[in-house]
């Protein structure tokens, strides 16, 4: 659903603009069938060569085109760090990253193809929006302010099949949270990508909890995050990511500055996976599952 | 030398020996280093400059310019005095490089009217180049992009993927010159890392590709302007052979000049051995 949200918000960009170009590492197969229908001239195979994929996509974002750059996000943007930050970050060329796959959604592939550090990895370079939608329609969202932005932007797209979490496509700005559920609890959950479709379910468990999600990651509204946090005693915030510099972070960090207000971060935990399996049995192997972070919650809440 | 021979762009000189004098100052004001690296691509840049970059108006940021891209970034004190020249920097910048505040760099830095790309994190520019040269071609604007690239830098698997990519989508209006001196930061570049046939690794990668005396700028003009002129679809390289602090007899084949800094006496005695040729 999130992948067709996307294709299809890349096929009508590049339909009315030509100076939208698709570039992929050879990755994306059935993704692009109809991108490469309509817009054919519009699709460059970089082949298996992801650092050459990202400088050339700053050539062509200096020769005046607005290049789309697709890969796993294991790859795109881990493999290509330092591409991104020096020749496109730094000159704030209008290039667009796709991170498929992140998280662990290759459960059976390995950690090669998992990407945990993704978010963290970026964060730390100026100029690059972050953003991380949860379902189809924040994607399409997501999409539209890329496309509008000059700016480099990255969209981490994680598991593609989960339940929506939106009836239709919220009109978000960027660095803003998007309230999914409102309630008057003394805790509160912010989640971002896959983890909010979870997290809604956990909700349940609990009485009158207010639900975000995050979309965007970076920038974040600090005012925001900063009301919510003198709101509240406890903000869980729940990622497909590394605790170490995701959303988890960057919620911290704000609230520790600005409102001090306890966070508990539940995310992946410092580690790589250790098995082989589904996507739910890694889910569960990191404790990101319904049960696990029920659990991890109600740890916290008597710590 | 004689450069009636020449294609001439430009009415200004790029004189080698007033650019390597603008370089000494330059090293000298800054205290800086990667002075060999910068002589050895005096005249390649001179000649570039001189006959074959089209910058409408002398203006760096035309939209309709020719493309210099420095990969070898630690080379660019060469392009700071071609662009001394050019009048698109001044005495101040000269002799006030590497000073707090200022905004050149000790490497090629896109942030500076000039410079097309950020380098020194080697194995960039030929890429961005190549970004550029499919841009130019598919905007069809007949601009053609010039990367410079290090013998040392090649070591960089990007550069490999760069090359594959401009023969695949037949770049023709690319041309790599490889400023190969046979040096890198450590030692030579047999010592450091074999690079056996370079011309031979280009062709096989589907340029077309030849090789000349990096410092004999009539040999050097007449051959930029045969592999641009040439019917082929190929992207062009160009394997000059050059000398790592080329111009300064105690600097030639001297790897120490990589990393040393001028002092008064090294200063003065590289300045008289210029002005007695």
């Amino acid at each position: 659903m999130m992948r067709n949200a996307f294709s299809s918000a890349l096929v009508t960009a590049a339909q009315s603009d030509p100076r939208i170009l698709l570039l992929t590492g050879d990755h994306g197969y059935a993704l692009f069938d109809e991108f490469r229908k309509v817009c054919p001239d519009q699709y460059i195979n970089a082949g298996v060569a992801e650092q050459n994929m990202v400088g050339v996509a700053a050539g062509l974002a200096k020769g005046g085109f607005r290049p789309i750059v697709y890969g796993l996000s294991a790859f795109v943007p881990m493999r290509v760090i330092e591409q991104i930050k020096l020749d496109i970050c730094y000159e704030e060329l209008p290039v667009i990253f796709i991170g498929d796959g992140a998280g662990v959604v290759y459960s059976g592939l390995g950690s090669s193809h998992q990407s945990t550090e993704d978010i963290a990895a970026l964060r730390a370079i100026p100029n690059i929006k972050i953003l991380s939608p949860a379902d189809h329609y924040e994607m399409a969202q997501c999409m539209e302010l890329a496309l509008r932005s000059l700016h480099p932007v990255y969209i981490r797209m994680g598991k593609a099949n989960l339940p929506s979490i939106h009836s239709a496509q919220p009109n978000f700005q960027l660095g803003e949270l998007c309230q999914i559920k409102g309630g008057h609890n003394q805790i509160c959950f912010i989640a971002t990508g896959s983890m909010v479709s979870t997290t809604i379910t956990v909700s349940e468990k609990f009485n009158d909890v207010a639900v975000w999600s995050a979309p965007s990651i970076k920038p974040l509204n600090i005012d925001q995050v900063v009301k919510i946090a003198q709101s509240h005693q406890l903000i869980i915030t729940l990622e497909e990511h590394s605790i170490f510099g995701g959303l988890g972070s960057a919620i911290a960090e704000i609230a520790a500055e600005y409102a001090p207000t306890k966070v508990c971060r539940i995310g992946i935990q410092d580690r790589f996976s250790k098995f082989c399996g589904s996507y739910q049995y890694l889910m569960q192997e990191h404790k990101l599952d319904i049960e696990s972070v029920t659990s991890q919650i109600f740890l916290a809440l008597k710590t | 030398m004689v450069l009636k021979e020449q294609f001439v762009v430009s009415q200004i000189m790029f004189d080698a020996k007033k650019l390597r004098q603008t370089i000494l100052n330059m090293a000298y004001a800054g205290s800086t280093v990667h002075i060999g690296c910068a002589f050895s691509i005096v005249e390649i840049l001179a000649v570039l400059y001189r006959s074959h970059l089209n910058f409408a108006n002398n203006n760096p940021e035309d939209p309709l310019r020719d493309y210099l891209v420095l990969s070898k970034g630690h080379g660019v004190m060469a392009q700071y005095a071609c662009m001394y020249e050019l009048g698109w920097l001044t005495d101040n910048d000269v002799h006030n490089y590497f000073h707090d505040g200022t905004v050149l760099k000790g490497l090629s830095d896109a942030h500076v009217k000039g410079l097309e790309v950020s380098s020194g994190s080697l194995g960039h520019g030929v890429s961005v180049g190549v970004g550029l040269a499919l841009a130019a071609k598919r905007n069809q604007t007949n601009q053609r992009c010039f990367a410079i690239a290090g013998d040392g830098e090649i070591n960089e698997g990007s550069i490999w993927e760069a090359l594959l990519f401009a023969a695949h989508f037949e770049l023709s209006n690319l041309l790599v010159i490889v400023d190969n001196n046979g040096y890198q930061a450590m030692g030579t570049t047999n010592e450091v890392m074999r690079l056996g046939n370079i011309a031979d690794k280009f062709r096989a990668f589907g340029f077309e590709t030849r090789e000349v005396d990096g410092h004999n700028e009539i040999a050097l003009d007449q051959t930029i302007h045969e592999l641009m002129e040439l019917n082929s679809k190929s992207p062009k390289a160009i394997v000059a052979h050059t000398v790592k602090g080329k111009g300064i007899s105690f600097m030639e084949n001297d790897n120490c000049w990589h990393y040393t800094r001028l002092t008064d006496e090294t200063y003065k005695s590289a300045i008289a051995e210029l002005q007695s040729i």
